[in-house]
Parts: structure tokens; sequence; C-alpha cells
């Protein structure tokens, strides 16, 4: 009998192995998928294709260039895609946990305002730019504008992206049911595939939503249009109970697991 | 599960690629 376990177990060990590693694998190139950092990751697996074949047919000058080059390269990749390993390190570590340190109520109330402010302001044709912090700390962009922290309200919200108001330029950063800060500046997307006539707001909330995994509500200030920004797409809004279902939708319910 | 064989395909073709090639090797050369 504990002989059967053991064959059964050596046959077992390299499946159970290979499905392991195909998980962290698929996992990496999940994270990586959509960003620069994939084209690099893509030139690699070709790279480890040629490797393999040149070990496998003896192609000792071949086999030695690419060590030397992958030795290199994993110094290289480190550096040039610091952010990116900082981020998916943070994402690891930190879990799916954010919704619980924040009341249900809390975050109702919250959607509620924003999207209140979001209409009336895309009525007036006001630009607007509001980040939504789910998991991943927008604390370098809160740092970047003007701390309000204050409860949220739409009066509020109105009132910052005023074209009087002095803080109407960037974007303001939600936490939970505070205002943390208005006039923060957002990276722009390096998407290449966007229009050019896409304008500076929508290429800021494309942005943060491709470095952190924040929830952006934008209103045109050309045609007062809304729409939600995550994961670094639009998704263009209608009507305010739309809105407020999509904002509860990524906000609370949260299922948006990656397959 | 039906979902499992429909979303990233592609992807997940090669990640199974990458870790039937990584097992090979580490199998074949260091633990020789």
């Amino acid at each position: 009998m504990g002989m059967n376990f053991l064959q059964l177990w050596s046959i077992m060990k390299p499946i159970c192995e290979i499905l392991i590693l195909w998980w962290v694998f698929y996992r990496i190139l999940l994270f990586f998928q959509g960003t620069r950092a994939f084209q690099v990751l893509k030139g690699i697996t070709y790279l480890a294709i040629m490797f393999l074949v040149a070990q496998l047919l003896g192609l000792h000058t071949l086999n030695w260039l690419l060590m030397q080059f992958f030795a290199i390269s994993i110094l290289a990749m480190v550096i040039l895609f610091q952010q990116e390993l900082r981020q998916g390190l943070a994402r690891l570590g930190r879990g799916h946990f954010f919704n619980l340190f924040l009341e249900e109520s809390d975050l109702l109330a919250g959607i509620q305002e924003i999207s209140d402010a979001a209409f009336k302001l895309s009525d007036k044709k006001t630009g607007a730019l509001i980040a939504i912090e789910r998991e991943t700390k927008l604390t370098m962009y809160v740092e970047s504008g003007v701390q309000i922290d204050a409860i949220v309200s739409s009066e509020l919200t109105q009132a910052v992206f005023k074209h009087e108001s002095p803080i109407h330029d960037g974007g303001v950063v939600l936490c939970g049911q505070r205002l943390a800060a208005a006039a923060c500046l957002f990276p722009l997307t390096d998407n290449q595939n966007l229009s050019k006539i896409i304008g500076t707001r929508h290429r800021a909330a494309l942005g943060l939503t491709e470095h952190t995994d924040a929830v952006v509500v934008l209103v045109s200030e050309e045609t007062g249009e809304v729409s939600v920004a995550c994961d670094g797409k639009f998704i263009p809004v209608t009507g305010i109970e739309r809105l407020q279902h999509i904002l509860k939708d990524l906000l609370i319910v949260h299922s948006k697991v990656k397959k | 599960m039906k979902d499992f064989f429909t979303v990233n395909m592609p992807l997940k073709i090669i990640a199974l690629g990458l870790a039937v090639i990584t097992w090979i090797y580490v199998n074949g050369e260091v633990l020789k």
C-alpha cells in the first residue's frame, strides 16, 4: 500500500510542480497584461524558448551569449520596472481586504454625493476629475495637492471644480467618505492607441487607473459627458442611477475578480 | 468551469509553455 502511494506520488509530483508553475506564470502574465512591461515579458519568453532550443541542440556559443544576456537583463528589468514591481508586491501583500475597513454605509453616502456632484457639474459643463481610493493607497497623489480632509458632499465637490476656485485644476482624491485633497496631480497615460484629441483630464484619469487600482469619475469640460475610468479603461455613464450602480459594483461588491 | 477555457486562453497557453520549459530545464540541468 505504501509502495503504491510512493509510486503514485512520483507520477503526480511533476504534474503538481508544473501546475503550480503554470499558475504562478499565469498570474505574472495577467498582472503585466496591458502594461508596457508585457511587451518586455513577451520578449523574454522568446529568449527563454531560444535558450531552451540552444540547450537541447548543444549550441554552446549561443547558449553562453544568452546566459550573459539573461544575467544583465534581470538587473535591467529591476531598474526599468521598479514601479511595476513595487505595485505588484504591494498588491500581493495587501489582499482584498480594503472594504472591510470602510463601513458600507460610508461608501454608499460617498457614492451618492459624488454621483450627484458629477451630474450637476456635467449640466454646467464644468470639468471634474474625482479619484476614489480602493486598495492601493493614493497618499503620493494626495500629497501633490491641497489637503482638505473633509466629509465629502456634493456641494463641496462642486465648489472645488468651479472655474473661479483656485483648486479647480487637477483632481480630487476621495478616501472612504473623506475628500482627502484637491488639485492633485495624476500621472498621464502613455497609451499610444488613444486618439490625439483626448484631453489631459482623460489621460490623467486613465494614467491613474493604470498605475493604481483607483476608480476615477470624470466629467468632460467640452461635452459634459460623465464617465468612469477603471483598470486603464473608460466605462461610459448614461445617467445618475447608472453611475451609482457602477460605483457600487466597483467599490462595494468589488466582484471584479480576474479569472 | 466553462469560463476557464474561454477567458484569456492565449495567456494560459503561454504560461503553460513557460511552466513546462522551466520544469524541463530545472530538472535537466540543476537537479541532474
